[in-house]
C-alpha cells in the first residue's frame, strides 16, 4: 500500500511539473533524463537481465525515429507515430537481429556493432537531409506535449522492468545471463526468451527513437543512428546498476546532469571524463550506484565500515 | 461667458499638465534598462567542425568589443546605450546539442537573438530551434538552400547560398582562356543538403555553359579514405573538382591526391580551405587550391581593417585569416545596426527591422530577400604561395586564378 502511494503520488508530482515550472530549460532536461532512462531501459532488459551485451541499438532506436517521423510529418497523431516507430524497430529486430543470437557473447557484442555502423552508413547515403518539423508545428511549438510523452513513455520502461524482475520470465532471463548452458541444461529454451527480450528490448528503444524525433526539432536523419546512442545506454546501465529497475533512472540523472554541467564548461573533454568514469566504475563498482547504495546500507546495518573499506562487503 | 472662457483654459492646461506628468511618469515607471543586450550564439568550439567554429567565435568577440569600445548599441526604448554581452556555447559539432544548447539560451539566458555557429549542417538544426522558440537568428556560413523553402520568420543568412556558389563556380571557369580551360568536371557530392544542392546546380548548368561532368560521386560526410573516389576523378580524366567537403575532409582529399598523383587544372574546396587553420595544416600542398571568397583581408570596405588588425594582434601566426571572421563580424554588425532600428530589445520587432536592414558591412553591401537569404556577391579566393589570395570577383580581386601543375612541378 505505501508503495502504491508513493508511487501514485510521483505520477501527480510529475503530471505537476509544467504547471509549477516555467522554465524551458528545466523541462529539457527531464524530457533529456525520460529519453536515456527509456534508451538505458531498452538496453537493460537485454544486456543487464538477460547478459546479451548489444551495442547495435543506435540501429533500433534510429529506425524509431526515422519511421515515427515519417508518419508525423505524413499527419499521423504523434501517439500513433511512436507506436509506428516501435513496432518497426521490432520488425527490423526479427529481420537482421535475432540472426544475431547465432553468435554468442563478444561475437555478439561485435555483431551488433557492425549493426549499427551499417545502418548509419545506409541512412547516410538514402536520407541525406535534414528532417525538419512541420512548419504548423513549429509555429505552435510547445515542451509540455512532449514532456507529458517522455515521462510516460519512461514510466512504461521502467514498469516493465519492475514486472519483469518479478516474474518467471523476468527470472529466465536471469538465468541466461548467469550461466547460458547450465540455463538450457535445466531446460529453458535459451533461444525463445532471448528473442523475448530482444523483442521487448527492441520495442522500447524504437519508444525512445520516436521520443527523440518527437523532441529534437530539426536533425539529420543519421543523427539517431550514431553511434553514441548504442554506446550511452551501456555507459548509464552501468553507471546506475545494471539489472536493475531504477539503475538506469539513476544513471540517466547523473549521465545528463554531469555531461551538462561538463560540455557547457569543458566542451568535448567531457567524453574523455565520461571514458574515465566508465572505467572506474567497472573497476571499482562493477554493480553501479545501486550496487554501492546496497553496501552502505549492509555496512549501516552491521556497523561494519571498516570492512566496507577493505572492499570485504 | 467669461467664466466659461477661463473654465475651457483651465481644463485645457491642466490637461497639458496631466499629459506631461504621465509622460514623464511613464518615462520613470518604465522597465528600466537591462545592464547588457544579451545575444547567444552556439558554434562548435570542438570536434570536426571546430576550425571554422574558432574563426567565427573570433569574428564575433572582435565585432563585440568593438561595439563595446564605442559605448554599446543605443536603444531607443531605454533612451541609452547598452553594452552588448555574447554567451557563446560549444556544440561540439553535434547537433543535437546545437538544438539543447540553443534551447539553454533561450529559456535560462533569456537572449535578445541568435547568432549562428559554423557549417550548414550544424546551422540548418539551429535555425528550427530558433524558429520553435520565436528568436530572431543571424547566421553565417550557411549555403544550404532547403530551410529558406519551409518559410521560416525568424532566420537571417547574410552569406551565398548553393545557387550562387555553382554559378560563380561557372563563371570562374569561363574566365579562363579558352586553350587552357578545363572541360571534364569531376563532381564529389557531399551527402548532406548543401551537397547535394550543390550537385543539382552543377549538373544542371554543365550542359547550358559547355561543360561535361566525367564523374560524378558521392561521399557521406563521416568519410574518412577517398582513395577510391580520387582513382575514379583520375581515370575519368576530370581536370577539375568541385567539392564541399567538412574541414578535416579538405585536408585529407588534398593529401590522397597528392599521393596519389592525380593532379587537376582546378580544385575547389568551398569549405575547408577558406579558414585560417589550413595553411599550417597543408603547408605547400595548400597551393592552387580553390576555396570560398565571402571575405577577405584585403577588402577596401569600411571597418574591415581594423578587424583584420585586431585577428592579428591575437593571432600573430596566423597566414590567412579564414573567411568566417569577417562574416561573423558582418553579422554582429547587422545584428546590432536592427537593435538601434527598432529602437528595442523585443523579439518580434527585432525580427520585423532585421529584414528591412540594408548596409554596408565589412564584407560589402548586404540586403535580405523577402524569405531571410542574402542579396550578396559571391567571391572566391585561391592558395598562392602560402597565401590565400582573393581571385574572383574582378572588383574586390587581388591575384588571378592559377591553374595547377603537376605535383612534382609545385
Amino acid at each position: 500500500m505505501k508503495h502504491i502511494l508513493l508511487l501514485a503520488g510521483i505520477v501527480i508530482g510529475l503530471a505537476l511539473v509544467p504547471l509549477v515550472i516555467t522554465k524551458a530549460y528545466i523541462l529539457n532536461l527531464i524530457i533529456l533524463i525520460s529519453l536515456y532512462t527509456v534508451l538505458s531501459h531498452s538496453w537493460n532488459i537485454l544486456g543487464g537481465l538477460t547478459g546479451q551485451i548489444s551495442l547495435g541499438h543506435s540501429t533500433f532506436f534510429g529506425i524509431g525515429a526515422l519511421v515515427f517521423r515519417y508518419l508525423w510529418v505524413m499527419g499521423a497523431p504523434s501517439y500513433l507515430a511512436l507506436c509506428g516507430g516501435s513496432i518497426s524497430s521490432l520488425l527490423l529486430a526479427s529481420a537482421i537481429g535475432f540472426p544475431a543470437f547465432k553468435l554468442k557473447g563478444h561475437y555478439f557484442a561485435i555483431g551488433t556493432l557492425a549493426l549499427s555502423m551499417i545502418a548509419i552508413i545506409t541512412v547516410q547515403n538514402l536520407f541525406p537531409g535534414v528532417s525538419f518539423s512541420p512548419p504548423q508545428y513549429l509555429s505552435k511549438y510547445s515542451l509540455v506535449p512532449i514532456y507529458y510523452m517522455a515521462v510516460t513513455v519512461s514510466i512504461i520502461a521502467i514498469g516493465l522492468v519492475y514486472a519483469l524482475t518479478r516474474s518467471k520470465l523476468g527470472l529466465a532471463f536471469i538465468s541466461i545471463r548467469e550461466d547460458e548452458d547450465a540455463a538450457e541444461a535445466i531446460g529453458i529454451n535459451t533461444f525463445k526468451y532471448k528473442v523475448i527480450s530482444m523483442s521487448l528490448s527492441t520495442l522500447i528503444a524504437g519508444l525512445g527513437g520516436g521520443l527523440f524525433s518527437f523532441y529534437v526539432a530539426s536533425y539529420y536523419y543519421y543523427v539517431p543512428f550514431e553511434l553514441g546512442w548504442s554506446f550511452d545506454p551501456v555507459l548509464i546501465a552501468f553507471i546506475g546498476g545494471p539489472g536493475t529497475v531504477i539503475g538506469p533512472l539513476i544513471g540517466s540523472v547523473c549521465f545528463v546532469l554531469l555531461k551538462e554541467l561538463f560540455a557547457i564548461n569543458l566542451g568535448q573533454m567531457n567524453v574523455l571524463i565520461f571514458g574515465i568514469v566508465f572505467i572506474l566504475t567497472i573497476l571499482f563498482l562493477p554493480e553501479g550506484l545501486i550496487g554501492l547504495m546496497k553496501r552502505l546500507q549492509k555496512a549501516k546495518r552491521f556497523g561494519l565500515s571498516g570492512r566496507l573499506r577493505d572492499g570485504s562487503i | 461667458m467669461e467664466k466659461k472662457k477661463w473654465l475651457k483654459k483651465g481644463l485645457l492646461v491642466t490637461g497639458v499638465l496631466v499629459f506631461m506628468m504621465l509622460t514623464a511618469v511613464s518615462h520613470v515607471l518604465a522597465a528600466p534598462a537591462p545592464p547588457t543586450i544579451k545575444l547567444g550564439a552556439v558554434i562548435a568550439l570542438t570536434g570536426a567542425m571546430a576550425a571554422g567554429g574558432k574563426d567565427v567565435r573570433a569574428g564575433y568577440e572582435i565585432a563585440v568589443k568593438h561595439i563595446n569600445d564605442a559605448g554599446g548599441v543605443f536603444v531607443k526604448e531605454y533612451n541609452k546605450k547598452l553594452p552588448i554581452e555574447l554567451i557563446i556555447l560549444d556544440d561540439e559539432s553535434d547537433s543535437v546539442k546545437t538544438t539543447t544548447r540553443l534551447d539553454k539560451l533561450y529559456s535560462v539566458d533569456n537572449v535578445v537573438a541568435f547568432l549562428g555557429g559554423f557549417s550548414s549542417d550544424l546551422n540548418v538544426v539551429g535555425m528550427a530551434t530558433a524558429e520553435k522558440n520565436k528568436v530572431p537568428w543571424i547566421g553565417v556560413t550557411v549555403a544550404a538552400e532547403a530551410p529558406f523553402k519551409k518559410g521560416f520568420k525568424y532566420i537571417f543568412v547574410p552569406f551565398s547560398l548553393a545557387h550562387d556558389q555553382v554559378t560563380t563556380f561557372y563563371d570562374l571557369l569561363d574566365s579562363i582562356p579558352q586553350d587552357q580551360r578545363p572541360r571534364k568536371l569531376g563532381h564529389m557530392e557531399l551527402q548532406v543538403d548543401w551537397g547535394k544542392e550543390c550537385g543539382e546546380y552543377i549538373r544542371e548548368m554543365a550542359k547550358k555553359r559547355g561543360y561535361t561532368i566525367v564523374a560524378d560521386l558521392k561521399y557521406a560526410p563521416p568519410t574518412r579514405d577517398f582513395s577510391s573516389l580520387i582513382m575514379d576523378l583520375r581515370s575519368a580524366g576530370a581536370d577539375a573538382v568541385f567539392s564541399v567537403p567538412t574541414p578535416p575532409q579538405s585536408i585529407v582529399i588534398v593529401k590522397q591526391m597528392k599521393e596519389l598523383n592525380y593532379a587537376p587544372k582546378m580544385t575547389l574546396f568551398i569549405r575547408g580551405p577558406d579558414l585560417s587553420t589550413y595553411g599550417d595544416a597543408m603547408g605547400k600542398d595548400a597551393n592552387y587550391i580553390v576555396s570560398d571568397g565571402n571575405w577577405d583581408e584585403t577588402m577596401r570596405y569600411p571597418g574591415n581593417d581594423r578587424v583584420v588588425k585586431d585577428y592579428r594582434a591575437k593571432n600573430p601566426d596566423v597566414t590567412s585569416i579564414g573567411i568566417p571572421v569577417g562574416c561573423a563580424y558582418g553579422a554582429m554588425q547587422i545584428l546590432s545596426k536592427a537593435i538601434e532600428t527598432a529602437g528595442t530589445l523585443d523579439r518580434e520587432k527585432l525580427r520585423s527591422t532585421i529584414g528591412k536592414v540594408e548596409m554596408m558591412t565589412v564584407r560589402g553591401p548586404i540586403k535580405f530577400r523577402e524569405n531571410g537569404s542574402a542579396i550578396i556577391k559571391y567571391g572566391f579566393r585561391q592558395w598562392q604561395d602560402g597565401k590565400n589570395i582573393q581571385i574572383w570577383p574582378k572588383e574586390v580581386a587581388v591575384g588571378e586564378l592559377r591553374l595547377a601543375p603537376p605535383w612534382d612541378k609545385r
